[in-house]
C-alpha cells in the first residue's frame, strides 16, 4: 500500500518536471506567435516597461551570476582553509590592505562578489577582510574603469576620485567592522550544515570519492538557485523604480550639496544598476548634480545596492547586514560631502 | 532513502528550469529580440550563460537519475546540497524562477517609449557639454590620479588594447583616443571629415558620435543641412513648435539606456504624436534650454517612417 503511494507520488513529481519542460519547448517554438498576437489579453505599456526593464537587469546579470557561482563552486571543492589562513598577515588591520589590492585585482563586478565573499568567509577568511573584497572588488575593475572613463571624458576627476575613493574608503570600511565585529561569525549557518561541517571537520582527511570536476557544477547549479531567487526578487524591485520613479522629482530635491549627495546615494542603491554600466546613468545627471553627488552615486552603488541587500540578508545576520549598510552609508556620505567642502571634488 | 529521492527530485527540476533559461536565452538570440534587452558589447556573456545553463541543466538531470544520487551520497563536502522550507516555501522559490522564463516567451518585447523618457530626463546632444567649466581642479586630482594607477595600471592598459580592434579602421591609435587629447583629436579628425560632406546624415552606428560632436563643435556646423531618425518626445515645457527626435542609448542593458535627442521646431510639430519615428531633414542652428546652449534642427522635411530594426543606438566603443 505505501510502496504504491510512493510511486504515484514519484510519478507525480516525474510528471510534473515533464509538463515544465514540455511547457518551455511550447513557448520556445511558438515564441513569435505569443510575441505578436499577445495571447489573447493586454498588458498596460508600463507593466511591460517594467517587464522589459527586469528581464534585461535579469539576462545581464545572470552569466556574472554564474561566474561568481563557479568561482565560489571552485573555492569550495579546490581551496582548503588552511591555504586562506596561511596567506592572510596575523594583524587584523595589516590584511585590509592586501585585501583591497586583491579586490583591485579580480575583475568582479557585484552580482558574482556575493557568492564569493560568502564561500571565503565561510572558509575561514576574517569577516571584515570579506567586507573590504565586497566593496572594493566591484568598483576597482578595469572595465568599469574603462566605462567610468568613457562616460566622464571630459571631466576625469570623477574617474580618479571614484576609484581613489572605492580604495581608501573600503580600507576604512573594513576596519570599522572589525572593531564592531571583531572576529565573531556573522554567516547564518542551517542546522545541517552545522552538522555537515562538523563532519567535514572531524574527517578532513577522507579521500574525496567524487569527481571533484563534478562537484563543481553541483556546487554551482545548487548554489545559483540559492543566490538566483534573492537577484531576481531585487531585479524586480528595482525595475518597478526605473519605471514609475520620475527622476526629476529628485532633482528638485537635490539642490545643495549635502541634500544632492544624499539623493544620489539613495538613487544609486534604489537603481541596483551593474557598476560596468552606472557611469553612463551618473553621466546623464551631470547637468543637474554636483560632480560631488554623481561620485557618491558611483561610489556608494556598487558597494551596496537593493538587490544586494536582499542577497546579504539571506546569508549573513540582519544585525551585520544592517549595520554595514549603515557604515557603508556614514562613510561615503561624510568622505564625500567633506571633499566637497574642501572643493577637492 | 526518502531524502534521496527527495534531493533527486530538486535537482530534477532544477535542472529544467536551467533548460528552460537556456532555451529563452537562445529564443531571444535567434529572434535577434535580445537587442530589446541587452547591448551588442554584452553578448559574448550572453552566449557564455546560455551554454553554461544548457551544461548545468543536462547535468542536473543526470545528477537527478538514481545512479546520480547514489554517487552524491559520497560527496563530502557536507553543505549546501540540502533543500529545507515547507513544500510551499519550494513551490514559491521555484516559481520566482519560472516567472521571468514565462515573462520573457510571452509577454511582447517592449522598445522604451517616451512615458521612460519622460522619468529618465533626455539629453540634449551627449549631455557632456555643460561639464565643460569644471576642468580647473587638476591639482588637488594629483594623489587620487596616483592612487587610481596604483590600484592596477596594468590590467587596466591591458583592457584598453583589448579595445583596439574595434577602432582599426581610424586613423588615431587607441592610446591616443584613450586619453583626452586623443579624444579631442578624434572628434576634430571626425569634424573635419563630416565638414567635408554637404550634410550631416546621422545614422544609427554614428549616432553617439555625432551627439559628441555637435556637443564639442556646434558653432562650425551651423547652417549645415542633418538628417536624423528619431521618435518624437516633448518635454511638458515645451512651445507648440518644438518636438524632441531622440533615441536611447544603452550600454549594458536597458536599465541603464539614456535618452539621447535634438530638438526640432516646425509649424507642423502638433501632428506628429509622441513615440512616431520619424525622418527628420533640416538646417543646423543652436538655441538655449533651460541655461544650456543645445543643437536644433529649423525643420524642412519631415516623415514618419516605420520603427528602425535596432531601435536602441550603442556606444562605438567596446570594452
Amino acid at each position: 500500500m505505501n510502496k504504491r503511494k510512493q510511486f504515484f507520488l514519484s510519478f507525480g513529481k516525474d510528471f510534473l518536471g515533464f509538463v515544465l519542460l514540455l511547457l518551455f519547448l511550447i513557448l520556445f517554438f511558438n515564441i513569435e506567435s505569443f510575441k505578436n498576437e499577445r495571447a489573447g489579453f493586454t498588458v498596460p505599456d508600463s507593466w511591460l516597461n517594467v517587464n522589459t526593464i527586469f528581464l534585461g537587469i535579469v539576462i545581464e546579470a545572470v552569466p556574472f551570476i554564474l561566474l561568481g557561482v563557479f568561482v565560489s563552486a571552485l573555492i569550495q571543492i579546490y581551496v582548503r582553509e588552511e591555504v586562506i589562513h596561511r596567506f592572510l598577515p596575523k594583524n587584523a588591520y595589516a590584511a585590509l590592505l592586501p585585501a583591497a589590492v586583491l579586490g583591485a585585482i579580480f575583475p568582479i563586478c557585484e552580482c558574482a562578489i556575493v557568492p564569493i565573499v560568502r564561500r571565503l568567509v565561510k572558509k575561514g577568511m576574517p569577516l571584515h577582510v570579506g567586507v573590504v573584497f565586497l566593496v572594493a572588488a566591484p568598483i576597482l575593475n578595469p572595465v568599469v574603469a574603462a566605462s567610468t572613463f568613457f562616460a566622464f571624458r571630459t571631466d576625469l576627476t570623477v574617474l580618479y576620485a571614484r576609484m581613489g575613493l572605492a580604495f581608501v574608503l573600503s580600507i576604512i570600511i573594513g576596519g570599522i567592522l572589525y572593531l564592531v565585529f571583531k572576529n565573531r561569525d556573522q554567516l547564518k549557518w542551517t542546522k545541517e550544515e552545522l552538522v555537515g561541517r562538523q563532519v567535514v571537520l572531524a574527517t578532513d582527511t577522507a579521500p574525496r570519492k567524487m569527481n571533484r570536476l563534478k562537484q563543481t557544477f553541483y556546487h554551482a547549479a545548487d548554489e545559483f538557485f540559492l543566490m538566483g531567487k534573492y537577484l531576481i526578487l531585487g531585479a524586480f524591485i528595482a525595475a518597478l523604480f526605473q519605471t514609475f520613479l520620475d527622476r526629476s522629482v529628485l532633482q528638485a530635491i537635490g539642490s545643495n550639496e549635502w541634500s544632492s549627495t544624499a539623493v544620489m546615494m539613495a538613487f544609486a542603491y534604489l537603481l541596483s544598476l551593474c557598476s560596468e554600466a552606472d557611469a553612463f546613468v551618473a553621466a546623464s545627471f551631470g547637468n543637474t548634480f554636483t560632480t560631488g553627488s554623481l561620485i557618491a552615486f558611483l561610489v556608494y552603488g556598487p558597494m551596496i545596492d537593493l538587490k544586494n541587500t536582499i542577497m546579504l540578508f539571506a546569508f549573513f545576520k540582519a544585525r551585520f547586514v544592517l549595520i554595514f549598510i549603515g557604515v557603508v552609508t556614514a562613510i561615503v556620505f561624510i568622505s564625500v560631502v567633506l571633499l566637497q567642502i574642501l572643493s577637492l571634488i | 532513502m526518502e531524502k534521496q529521492s527527495d534531493l533527486g527530485f530538486h535537482a530534477y527540476i532544477r535542472g529544467i528550469i536551467l533548460i528552460g533559461f537556456a532555451l529563452l536565452m537562445l529564443a531571444f538570440i535567434i529572434t535577434g529580440n535580445i537587442t530589446y534587452y541587452i547591448a551588442p558589447t554584452m553578448m559574448p556573456f550572453i552566449y557564455f550563460a546560455t551554454g553554461v545553463f544548457l551544461l548545468l541543466g543536462v547535468i542536473q538531470i543526470i545528477r537527478s537519475t538514481v545512479k546520480g544520487q547514489e554517487e552524491e551520497q559520497l560527496c563530502d563536502c557536507g553543505t549546501d546540497h540540502n533543500v529545507s522550507g515547507s513544500p510551499i516555501t519550494k513551490l514559491l522559490i521555484y516559481s520566482i524562477f519560472v516567472t521571468p522564463i514565462i515573462l520573457g516567451f510571452v509577454l511582447p518585447d517592449k522598445l522604451l517609449d517616451s512615458s521612460v523618457a519622460a522619468n529618465r530626463g533626455i539629453q540634449y546632444g551627449s549631455g557632456i557639454l555643460a561639464e565643460q567649466t569644471r576642468n580647473e581642479s587638476t591639482k588637488e586630482e594629483a594623489s587620487s590620479r596616483a592612487e587610481a594607477f596604483l590600484n592596477d595600471p596594468d590590467a587596466y592598459y591591458e583592457q584598453l588594447e583589448t579595445g583596439s580592434k574595434a577602432n582599426d579602421e581610424e586613423h588615431i591609435t587607441v592610446d591616443e583616443y584613450y586619453t583626452e587629447e586623443g579624444f579631442n583629436q578624434y572628434y576634430e579628425e571626425l569634424a573635419e571629415e563630416i565638414l567635408t560632406e554637404d550634410r550631416i546624415v546621422v545614422t544609427e552606428e554614428n549616432y553617439l558620435d555625432m551627439m559628441t560632436m555637435l556637443d564639442l563643435q556646434l558653432e562650425r556646423f551651423i547652417g549645415k543641412p542633418i538628417e536624423i531618425v528619431g521618435f518624437v518626445y516633448r518635454e511638458p515645457e515645451f512651445e507648440d513648435d518644438q518636438l524632441v527626435v531622440a533615441r536611447f542609448g544603452m550600454t549594458c542593458c536597458v536599465a541603464d539606456a539614456s535618452v539621447y535627442g535634438t530638438m526640432v521646431t516646425t509649424d507642423e510639430a502638433s501632428q506628429f504624436e509622441n513615440d512616431t519615428w520619424v525622418r527628420v531633414t533640416g538646417i543646423l542652428d543652436q538655441t538655449e534650454f533651460n541655461d544650456f546652449r543645445i543643437p536644433l534642427i529649423q525643420l524642412r522635411e519631415i516623415e514618419i517612417v516605420e520603427q528602425p530594426e535596432s531601435p536602441y543606438v550603442f556606444p562605438r566603443f567596446s570594452f
